[in-house]
């Protein structure tokens, strides 16, 4: 149901909300770029327009630069108290939004051309909000506006004691979608959901105040996200004892006595007989395939075919295959199945070592090989198995009964297996939706654990994290071991701030090409290999991997703090103001951060706190 | 080609002329300043026409200036806060933050302390400069990532980030957040994917001691929601809504290509039949467009 009209110029837009005398009117735009674009369009087309605000608005300006200078030359200043129509987006400086959203607020404006993200936060209404598209650009590529965005937006629809009023207008455009915008206006408000997860910070600053984990996790089971699994816990509870209801019933009725957990524990004993039975190799071929499994691994040197000469160094695993490197230096991939012998020893992938290890199995080759299994012992460890899972199952029987006797009891215990499988499976679930709050943080914790920063077996945040629980910045680990390393001790202001934004920046956004020195370069690839370290561990944990560090960002923050002005940084980086002050700032606020650990890291610190006053001067504040 | 020359509007054109009088009505509320550049297309407000554009826009304008009453939303919000937690949930511009201002001048003037949270940097400055004309510069300080004004100040204004810190530190240091009310602006931010967690955080901490008032935008689940607060603080936790949800009545209208206003919804709530027509005409356009364009190659 799109409709995909081409958008109105944004000057006939303006002139028919004018006719209707629907000014002033916040008109919603995807994009930055084409905020910037109506609004100078608009402005040109009003030139001739004689407007009497027009010396309120100058004044207005000028007596906000006495305050807040860095607009004084914008670019965008004339066209604003020319037209009386701005642009409001992200890209602009905090200072030059303000600007706009106080001369809204004042009535000096008639229309602003923003993208969604004004809608969050700071007040400013108008008589009439224009939609004229349906969705919103994100990460992800393009997605429906969601119910709240929606009346995130129509709240600035009709100002309290200005208008009796408020109107909302979807206007044609070509992602809009009029069905739509009709179904989100009149859509109930969106669930509040809990967003409640394991960070570094919180479990060191929580451990560290409780000294033990039993009282961490009942906080992290406080959170509204673990109350909302908790009906979904009551559900399953109930499902549990209703069945073990009626194994129990079941049970009772029966001529002989049978145990309560003897239903299952059948259920128990069948279920791991059968897993048994799956394994159980039948060929050669999958006994040797399985045997493979286990033991060809990254660092290993395998030889393909059964004559063994073609040697590989493996390098990489997958389910069913190998990568690796062959004694001329090249890459081979190949089936798991190809390979004939494995040796014992795990050397290093590093390519300067790669020829030692193969010098090694050429010289010891015939003693180093393992062993493969012959078939009769892989099957006959199972075959042990299942007929101890037999045996077992026998004697869950009362002893005391007649052949027949037995065979019913057997019966009756087989009949009961649907409500003895409902049983575990509910169990289980349980047991994992009640680990699903607290899990991340044993994760986080075994992760602090290998680097030292607490203990899990005593309980105990170490003197190392506690500082650590002292820096709150977006990635602790990584600045933490960035310090533990003292990475920073070397470092001077411009280079500190450099690291640092490298980190803080988000990893797709691009601040130009600004040239690095080399001894940043240096820093960053040290940086980076700690990067990979934490990431790796993370990984291991099931954490994602973290993003990556900011080459064109450390830059920017190295020119700012190395005494560049505003305009050639903007000039220089071809990035928005807004971005360049978000980047800035949150690099200001993490080094303050570090400027914190006077204690701990003096050297680091000192130069953390000369860094970040140097770089929250204005405009970046 | 731009927009649909709509053999309508040309009729409505000359019907205006005819009594043209009572369909500029609304044009007469221009201030002098409103656009009107020659492209601007009047609308023809007469017929069937006329008629829902009339009632589109009846009563635009500017209310009777009236002497501020504070809604009564508002008021047994500021009675509740004597003595349980308070959940204020009611769309933006609706005069959320009044209570809190009350509520706060209440407690300053008992000699109290106050810590005032949000979510973003530009709203915690807007707020510190609005509570400074309010109560004074001596009474307000100011907690962010970079910026750090009379810290012991009565009332302190700041991002919620640094007010879990402050609970966080309060934890491991043995020692009270001095603050006897924290008041949460936006606290739907507790749902935001990147830092909604540090909300959570700062609702679980916050000793039982401390009053909770939070603020948020109009959402499905306000009741469950305030269930929980009462659970994890022990303290009883109420809610409360502006009744009619918007202060100032909402209408939707659809800007047709030929720029003629009509309402997004008929009488019975559904999309108005006409920009439906609309939908459906460009759908076969393209489908035309589609089978001109591409021939089938096979």
């Amino acid at each position: 149901m799109k409709l995909r009209m081409p958008e109105m110029p944004p000057a006939t837009l303006l002139a028919a909300l004018g006719s209707y005398d629907l000014l002033p009117a916040i008109i919603f735009l995807p994009t930055r770029r084409r905020c910037d674009e109506a609004a100078s369009e608009a402005a040109l087309s009003r030139r001739a327009i004689n407007d009497q605000r027009r010396e309120a608005r100058l004044e207005f300006m000028r007596d906000f630069v006495e305050q807040q200078p860095e607009i004084r030359n914008h670019r965008h200043w004339d066209a604003i108290v020319r037209s009386g129509i701005a642009a409001h987006h992200a890209g602009h400086l905090p200072a030059w939004k303000l600007v706009i959203e106080k001369m809204m607020s004042a009535g000096l404006l008639d229309a602003i051309f923003a993208t969604a993200t004004v809608a969050a936060g700071v007040d400013f209404p108008a008589r009439t909000v224009v939609i004229t598209v349906a969705d919103r650009r994100s990460a992800n590529g393009w997605q429906s506006l969601t119910a709240s965005e929606v009346q995130q937006m129509t709240g600035r629809a009709g100002r309290r004691g200005k208008d009796r009023v408020g109107f909302i207008i979807a206007a044609p455009g070509p992602h809009q979608n009029p069905q739509r915008v009709a179904e989100l206006l009149s859509a109930p408000p969106d669930n509040l959901e809990s967003q409640f997860r394991a960070t570094y910070t919180s479990l060191l600053n929580l451990l560290d105040a409780f000294g033990n984990f039993a009282q961490v996790r009942a906080i992290a089971e406080k959170s509204y996200a673990y109350r909302n699994l908790l009906p979904r816990i009551h559900e399953l509870e109930r499902t549990r004892d209703e069945n073990e209801q009626r194994i129990r019933q079941a049970l009772e009725l029966a001529p002989f006595r049978l145990a309560a957990g003897a239903a299952r524990g059948l259920e128990r004993l069948a279920s791991a007989r059968s897993r048994l039975l799956e394994l159980a190799p039948h060929t050669r071929r999958e006994a040797l395939l399985r045997w493979l499994h286990q033991v060809v691994q990254p660092g290993r040197i395998v030889a393909i075919g059964r004559s063994g000469k073609r040697l590989v160094l493996v390098t990489a695993r997958s389910r069913d295959g190998v990568t690796g490197v062959r004694e001329d230096g090249r890459t081979a991939s190949f089936p798991l199945a190809r390979i004939g012998r494995v040796f014992a020893p795990v050397f290093s992938t590093k390519p300067d070592k790669t020829e030692e290890a193969f010098d090694e199995i050429h010289d010891r080759g015939n003693q180093l090989g393992l062993l493969e299994p012959r078939l009769r012992d892989a099957r006959n460890e199972e075959a042990d198995s299942i007929k101890l899972v037999n045996d077992l199952i026998d004697s869950l029987m009362p002893s005391a009964l007649t052949g027949e006797e037995r065979a019913s009891a057997s019966g009756l215990l087989w009949s009961l297996q649907p409500e003895a499988v409902a049983i575990e499976r509910a169990e289980r679930q349980i047991e994992r939706l009640r680990a699903e709050v607290w899990e991340p943080f044993e994760r986080c914790a075994r992760i602090l654990d290998r680097f030292g920063y607490l203990d899990i077996t005593s309980e105990r945040v170490t003197d190392r994290g506690r500082w650590l629980a002292d820096l709150r910045v977006d990635r602790p680990l990584l600045v933490g071991e960035a310090l533990q390393r003292g990475l920073f001790a070397e470092l001077d202001a411009p280079r500190a701030a450099a690291l640092i934004a490298a980190l803080v920046a988000d990893e797709d956004r691009d601040y130009g090409e600004l040239e690095l020195d080399d001894a940043i370069v240096s820093v960053l690839i040290k940086f980076e290999e700690i990067a990979f370290e934490v990431s790796t561990e993370e990984w291991k944990e099931g954490i994602s991997a973290a993003p990556e560090i900011n080459f064109s960002a450390a830059a920017a923050a190295a020119h700012w703090v190395g005494g560049s002005d505003w305009p050639s940084l903007v000039r220089e980086t071809r990035a928005e103001e807004g971005d360049l002050v978000r980047l800035l700032s949150r690099t200001g606020e993490a080094l303050l951060q570090i400027a914190g650990l006077k204690q701990t890291h003096a050297e680091a610190a000192r130069t953390a706190a000369k860094a970040a006053e140097i770089i929250l001067r204005e405009p970046v504040r | 080609m731009l927009f649909v020359k709509n053999g309508r509007r040309n009729d409505h054109g000359r019907k205006r002329s005819r009594d043209g009088s009572r369909g500029a009505g609304n044009r007469q509320t221009h201030t002098r300043d409103s656009p009107r550049p020659q492209d601007a297309v009047s609308p023809a407000p007469s017929g069937n026409y006329g008629r829902q554009l009339r009632e589109l826009l009846g009563g635009i304008g500017a209310p009777k200036p009236a002497a501020f009453k504070p809604d009564p939303f508002q008021l047994e919000a500021l009675t509740a806060l004597e003595f349980e937690d308070v959940l204020v949930t009611a769309p933006t511009g609706s005069g959320k933050t009044w209570i809190a201002r009350e509520e706060i001048r209440r407690l300053l003037d008992a000699g109290k302390s106050a810590w005032y949270t949000t979510p973003l940097k530009a709203l915690t400055n807007s707020k510190y400069q609005e509570f400074i004309e309010e109560f004074g510069a001596g009474n307000v300080g100011i907690l962010t990532g970079d910026r750090k004004e009379n810290p012991n100040a009565p009332l302190i204004v700041g991002t919620t980030e640094i007010f879990r810190n402050q609970l966080f530190d309060a934890l491991r240091g043995g020692e009270d957040v001095r603050a006897d009310l924290a008041v949460m602006d936006e606290a739907h931010y507790l749902a935001d994917e990147e830092r909604g967690h540090v909300w959570e955080e700062a609702i679980i901490l916050t000793p039982p001691r401390i009053r909770l008032l939070l603020l948020s935008a109009t959402i499905g689940n306000a009741e469950e929601f305030a269930a929980w607060i009462a659970e994890v603080r022990g303290v009883h936790c109420g809610v409360v809504t502006r009744p009619g949800a918007r202060p100032v009545p909402l209408r939707a209208a659809f800007l047709m290509p030929d720029k003629r206003l009509v309402p997004l919804l008929n009488d019975k709530g559904k999309l108005n039949s006409e920009i439906m027509k609309l939908t459906e005409q460009d759908q076969q356009d393209r489908y035309r467009g589609q089978g001109r364009g591409r021939r089938r190659r096979w």
